[in-house]
Order: structure tokens, then sequence, then C-alpha cells
């Protein structure tokens, strides 16, 4: 298995260039190679961001393989990769070191082969957000004019410059609405809501830190869809004894991230208003709205009611047929059709088509209703463990005055 | 036999009648080859969907072959139109909008529309009650259409295309507004920037439209805010939060501001110094207004301002990106109307109740089961209560789609 097999075409061209640049010297030998100002400059700008196309057109090439790592060269990037990702597990951030620019390019793509071979879905997300987090933290020292030309060159925004004063702070960016929606419609703070946005003839204002943060998203997905495929294969020591340094991480982080169950039973107390919202309107027989039915159907069948328990629910307090309901059930849950499970809608969808309800003091810090409902869950399971303690506190009392 | 109420066959016949002479009148939407087509008759079998029509005349022969009672187009462009949702290859959607007077809650429905309840004899006119005294919701309804609910439905249509070419920059090239054949408008927006939008983002769009989620710190109401000029003149969001509780205030009774609860002083502020407050808007930064009307009772006024600004349109519509919509220029089997596009700029001139009724032909003699007034091409019809009425064609499929008579045959 060739490394330049499992590394796509950008990151392997980094890895042709440095093959031929630095066989036999330190790789982070800067005066010996860099040869002009401007081929110093662009590799400091791949080294900052791994997503640029500037790093594709340092070089081309070569077929470096993956015994090419074993290399003692190599040691350090070998390391720097295990750290991005050891970074990205526990403080959730990539930092940016860029004293050795060529040490920090060369690390991410293997950064992305460790994340592939631990083959962890959970890990591809939080490793994806992690080097998003970090291009962020190196954009928002750009000037505006660069994170436009980044956002242009390697995105394709239709972005302008247009200074002007929004209720006294300055915004000197305008973007398409329709790629201000691209990154900006999966954000919850109703600041990134278009509606709370100025937009005008299809252009949103934006300063040039929020530009940034919507560079972010496109980060995040470029990331993502990277690391989302697990590899396997054999790997040479000084590799695999990295990956599984890093896989020890990972397991050892892993339930403290986050990622917690649902409760194994359903506990009616938990469900969130709109949901209950739904529920009571089938029980009154309102027409509810295909919506309606499908969010309380995909809130069931996520916290884990049977199947069959939901049928005749929903046939005992409806006039549904009882096949065709059978069926849109199972086609929810994924058991027919395209096979996939569907999730409820988040709190946003629910909210544009007139069924969140009833909010609570939960719902304000929640965007979805199964994190409303594993929340609440949680807080009742917990109450009541206390009050079994005082209980048993109690009882172990009485029994000793007796 | 007795004759079915609505006289489906009649209906039919007219319909084949009309398309015969007329299909090579309807225009193909753009992009045909990659739309799917969806089919229902008159005599109930479900709809015939995933079709492919990729030719102007095959989609003109297929309407004059079947003259179907309702006719859709998919909003969405596929590779395969004819495979089954999940292997159609989906390429794109227009955005489309639909604006129905049923959604409204409208003074003339009391006169107009009836339910039952079907658990106790519970009955009534005007908007369903969410729930009956008996406790169940379970209703039969029968509604109508009148030149008001017509006409509160083009007034959202206004404001929609106000938003969509005055914030989104959609040009009215890219646009097209159909009279929806019954009781709305729909509208259709093709435009690449819109064409790959996911459900997401289309969501995000619908709640700009209906100004969902607006918070008024952001359009400038905050006392963190700094500016100097009022909002008013603005574009986008800015300028009309500031114009809708301009004109709420305004017109608003005193009655009215008190069943808001408001706080005491914004309520009294609003009530007894209107003329500051509405100057304050008019001349002044909206920070200015946060001394007079608290945060929160400033929440409660807009809840009920904004509707002047916002559009009332169908969300569900708008962000169902594999939506079936009804094929412009085809006739609609509930009321026999066309289903009209409308030139940019003819809508505030357009009455749907003389342009929509296309069909034609001689007196027809019906026997009524209920039915309330309607005026058709400038001429009053009905109401109309078990009895025998011979009409024109044109009044007589209207009440016939709407299952308010049959033919009565000698």
């Amino acid at each position: 298995m060739y490394f330049c097999d499992i590394v796509k075409p950008r990151e392997r061209n980094y890895l042709k260039q440095v093959k031929t640049w630095h066989q036999s010297r330190d790789i982070n030998d800067k005066a010996c190679h860099a040869s002009n100002y401007s081929e110093m400059m662009s590799e400091r700008e791949a080294a900052k961001y791994p997503f640029i196309q500037a790093g594709v057109k340092l070089v081309e090439g070569l077929n470096l393989q993956l015994d090419d790592l074993t290399d003692p060269n190599y040691r350090k990037v070998l390391d720097r990769a295990a750290e991005r990702v050891t970074e990205a597990i526990i403080q959730g951030e990539v930092s940016a070191k860029l004293a050795e620019p060529l040490t920090e390019l060369l690390s991410y793509p293997i950064a992305v082969m460790y994340v592939t071979l631990i083959g962890e879905q959970f890990l591809s997300r939080r490793f994806a957000l992690a080097e998003a987090v970090r291009s962020y933290n190196l954009l928002q020292q750009e000037y505006e004019d660069k994170i436009m030309q980044i956002a242009e060159d390697e995105f394709s925004w239709n972005i302008v410059k247009d200074p002007e004063y929004i209720d006294g702070t300055q915004h000197n960016l305008k973007l398409r609405f329709s790629d201000y929606l691209r990154s900006a419609s999966g954000f919850h703070e109703p600041k990134w809501k278009l509606v709370n946005r100025k937009m005008e003839d299809g252009f949103v204002s934006l300063t040039g830190i929020e530009a940034a943060r919507l560079i972010q998203v496109e980060v995040d997905n470029w990331v993502k869809e990277r690391v989302s495929t697990p590899s396997k294969f054999s790997l040479p020591q000084e590799i695999q004894s990295r990956v599984d340094a890093v896989r020890k991480v990972f397991e050892e982080n892993r339930s403290k991230l986050g990622g917690s169950r649902l409760p194994e039973e359903i506990i009616n107390e938990a469900f969130p208003p709109c949901m209950i919202y739904c529920l009571e309107g089938l029980l009154s027989g309102r027409r509810a709205s295909h919506m309606e039915r499908f969010g309380l159907t995909s809130f069931l069948v996520n916290i884990g009611m049977p199947i069959d328990q939901m049928v005749s629910f929903y046939t005992d307090v409806t006039d549904f047929d009882e096949s065709l309901t059978r069926y849109q059930i199972e086609h929810i849950a994924g058991l027919k059709g395209n096979r996939t499970r569907y999730t409820p809608p988040t709190c946003a969808t629910l909210r544009t088509h007139g069924i969140c309800r009833n909010m609570d003091s939960i719902c304000k810090t929640v965007s979805h209703p199964l994190s409303y409902y594993r929340k609440k869950a949680w807080r009742i399971q917990r109450r009541e463990k206390e009050k079994a303690k005082e209980t048993q506190a109690e009882t172990s009392n009485t029994t000793k005055q007796e | 036999m007795e004759e079915e109420w609505g006289s489906p066959k009649f209906v039919a016949e007219q319909f084949q009648r009309w398309y015969a002479q007329h299909s090579h009148t309807i225009p193909a939407p753009i992009e045909l080859p990659q739309r799917e087509f969806a089919f229902l008759n008159f005599f109930g079998r479900g709809m015939h969907r995933h079709i492919k029509l990729p030719t102007l005349q095959e989609l003109q022969r297929y309407l004059r072959q079947n003259a179907p009672a309702h006719s859709y187009h998919s909003s969405g462009y596929y590779d395969d139109p004819t495979a089954d949702m999940t292997r159609k290859g989906w390429l794109g959607a227009d955005l489309v909008f639909d604006i129905d007077a049923d959604h409204f809650e409208l003074p003339c429905q009391k006169v107009h529309d009836k339910w039952w309840c079907r658990n106790c004899d519970e009955q009534g006119t005007g908007h369903l009650p969410e729930i009956c005294k008996c406790g169940k919701a379970q209703f039969t309804t029968e509604t109508w259409i009148c030149e008001k609910c017509l006409q509160a439905a083009k007034h959202e249509t206004h404001k929609l295309l106000d938003i969509l070419i005055q914030d989104f920059g959609v040009h009215p090239d890219e646009l097209i507004t159909n009279f929806s054949g019954n009781r709305g408008y729909h509208v259709h927006v093709h435009n690449n920037d819109f064409k790959t939008l996911n459900q997401h983002a289309r969501r995000e769009i619908v709640d700009y439209i209906m100004a969902i989620g607006l918070e008024p710190e952001f359009q400038g109401f905050s006392q963190r805010n700094r500016g100097t000029r009022s909002t008013l003149a603005m574009g986008g969001w800015r300028g009309r939060t500031g114009r809708a509780l301009y004109d709420y205030i305004s017109e608003a009774k005193p009655e009215e501001i008190k069943k808001l609860k408001l706080g005491r002083k914004a309520s009294s502020n609003i009530i007894n110094n209107k003329e500051q407050v509405l100057e304050t808007l008019m001349e002044r930064h909206p920070s200015n207004i946060t001394p007079l009307i608290d945060p929160k009772s400033l929440k409660t006024v807009l809840n009920e301002a904004l509707g002047l600004q916002a559009s009332e349109i169908d969300t569900v519509v708008t962000t169902d990106i594999h939506r079936l919509i009804r094929l412009p220029n085809t006739l609609h089997g509930k009321t026999g109307w066309q289903v009209q596009t409308i030139p940019y700029g003819a809508l505030p001139d357009y009455d749907p109740l003389v342009k929509s009724v296309v069909m034609s032909g001689s007196p027809v003699k019906l026997e009524f089961k209920r039915a309330p007034k309607i005026q058709l091409k400038g001429e009053g019809y009905g109401p109309y209560n078990e009895e025998e009425v011979t009409l024109p064609m044109e009044a007589a499929l209207f009440y016939l789609c709407k299952k308010g008579a049959r033919v009565k045959n000698e």
C-alpha cells in the first residue's frame, strides 16, 4: 500500500514536493530551498491553511511511498501529526505551529491518515471541527482582503468589499445570500439568522471576523469529506505506534466528550413541549400536518418506542389504516425504502412550521428535541437517585433510632 | 341511477373539450426534460406520477389525450424523473411559494365556510377551532372562495414579490407568478443561486419572508446600538421592522394595545404619547425607542405588527425540494378555472374571477345542495339552497367542481 493511495491528490503533492527537496536534509531548513520570497510565502500559507490550492502548485510529479515516511527526517512530521489529532481530541482545537512551516503543512495529511485509520465517525467529526477552528483562529488575524481572497479562490464565494456602518459597527464586506446560507443556516444564535442580517439586493453585510467564522464551516466540511471514509492497511512500525497512541488518547477521552446516550427506557415526563403538543393533537383527533406526524413519529422511533406499540397507539387514537401506518413508521425507522433512519426535525425547523409551542427553560438551551429529551431525562434520573438516597438515609436513620 | 354530486363525468367532458382546443397554448416549464410530471383524473384511482414529458409536443399531447383534473410538475430537476424518489438523482429545484387564503384568518370565511363535528352535533362557520367542545377534533368542512379571500392572497403575494426583488435581488424576469386556480397564488423563482440550496437554507428563506425569529435588537432597537438616522426608509427588515411598527402604532386602537398587556410605561407611551413615539420612529435611530417602549413590550408589539410587512406563505411548500406544483396554464379540477401566469407588473389589476374563468358553452340545468354566492366575469350568482337553476357554463362548472350541485338530467 502506498501512502499516496490513501491521501488525496492535494496532500500527496505536498509530499512529492518535500521528497524532492529534502531527501537528505532537515526539511525545515528554509534558507536552503526557498529560492524566492513568493515561494516561501506560499509555503507558509499552505502551512496555515491546508485547504488552499497554492500548496498544490508548489511541486509536481512524484511517487512517495508509505515506507519513505519511516525516514528519520519525517519523525517530526509524524509526531506533529499525532499531536494534531490529540489536540483535536482533548482541546477540540488544533494549534498552529508555524515556526516550522513544512512540518506543519506535511503533518496535516498524515493526521488525516491517522484519523481514517482509527475510523471512528465521532473522532472524524471532532477532528474536522478542531482543524476548522484552527483555520478560524488564523483567519481572524488576517486582513479583510486576505479573508476575501481565500473565500473567493478556495470556496468560490461571491463576496465584495463595500464598507458601511450598521448601528455603529463597521461592516466591510458583502456576501451573496446563497453563499451566506450555505454556511450560516446551521448556526443557532439569533444574530446569524438571515432575518436578523442586513440584506439588500441579494447581498448580506458582514464584518471580516464574521466572514472568517463562515469560512470555518467551509473548512469543517472540507476536512470532514476527507476523513469520512475509514481505511485499513498494515503500517510500518514507526507509524503504527503513533496511531495506537492516538487511539488510546481517544478511547480514554471518549466518554468525557459527550455523545452521551439516550435513556434506555422511555421517560414520558422528559418529552419536549413540542412533542407533547403533537401528541395531544393526535389524541384529540386534530388533523395533524405531515410535519407534525413526521416529527412525532421520528421522535418516538429515536427514543426507542417499539414499532408494534406505535402502530397500535396510532391506530387506536386515529382512524389511520393499520398497514399504511405500519409502512410509514417502518419507513421512518429505516426498515423500509431507502433504509435511512430519520432523526426528528431540529428546533429551527419545528419553529418554521409552527410546531414549536410552549417553550420552557430547557428549550432555550437546546436546538434539537432529542437533546431536550436527553437533558431532561438525565435531570429526572438524577433527581430520582437523590430521592432514593434520601429515603435510604432516612430508613437507615429510623432503623438506628429503633 | 342517481347522478353523483359534482357530476364528474360531465365536468371531465368539458375539460376534454377545452384541452382539445387549447392544449397548444400551454407552454413548457423551463428545463422540461429534467422535470417530473404528475396528474390526477376525475375518477379517483390515485395520482399518476414519475412521468417524463421531455418535449413540448409530448406534454401538450398528454394534456390533450388525458384532460387531467389536476396537473403538476416537480419544482425539482432530476437525472431521471421517472425513477422512484431515492433514485431520481436530484440536481436542484426552483424556489417555489404557495400563498393560500385557506391559511389566513379572514372575516369573509365566517360567511362562506362551514364545519361540522363528526363526533357531536356541534357546527360553526369560518375557521376550524383547534378542538371541538366535545374534546375531539374530527371535522367535516366546506370551504368556498370569494373576491375578499382572493384579494387578501394577492396582498400577501405583493409583499412576497417585494421581498424577493428588493432583498434577495431577484430579477423580475426570473419570477413566475401564477394564480393557483383556486384560493391563492404561486410564485416560482428560476435562479441559479437558489437552485441548489438545501432544505436548511430554504427554511432560513421562509423564516426571512415570514419574519420568524426576528429580534428587534438586530434591527437597531437596542440601547447598545448607536446611530443617527431613522431606519424607516431602509431596505431589508431594518426598514420593514420600523415601518411595521409605525403603521401598527398609528392605526392601533387603545383597547387593542391594552389587550397586549404591555409594560405600564410602554402601554401609556403608545396610547398617550403616540405622536412622540411615531416621531421618534420617523426621525431618529431605533435605539431611541427603547426608553419609550421596553424591550419585552417591544417584542410583543412587533409580534402583532410584523405581519403587516411579512408575507404569509406556506412553510412546507417552500422548504420541500421535491415539491409537485401546479403546471401553469392548465385547469384546476376543484374550480374549473385556469392556473394562470400573470405577467410581471400586471398583478395589481389582475382579477382572477374574470381572467381565469376560461371555459364557456351552453347553459346547464343544475340541482343544488347548498352553495354561497360568487361573482364570475362580472355576473353575480347564488346563494343557492336545495333548488334547481339553469346557469351559464362557466358558473355551472364552478359549482359542479366545488361539488355543491349536480347536473339535472331531464
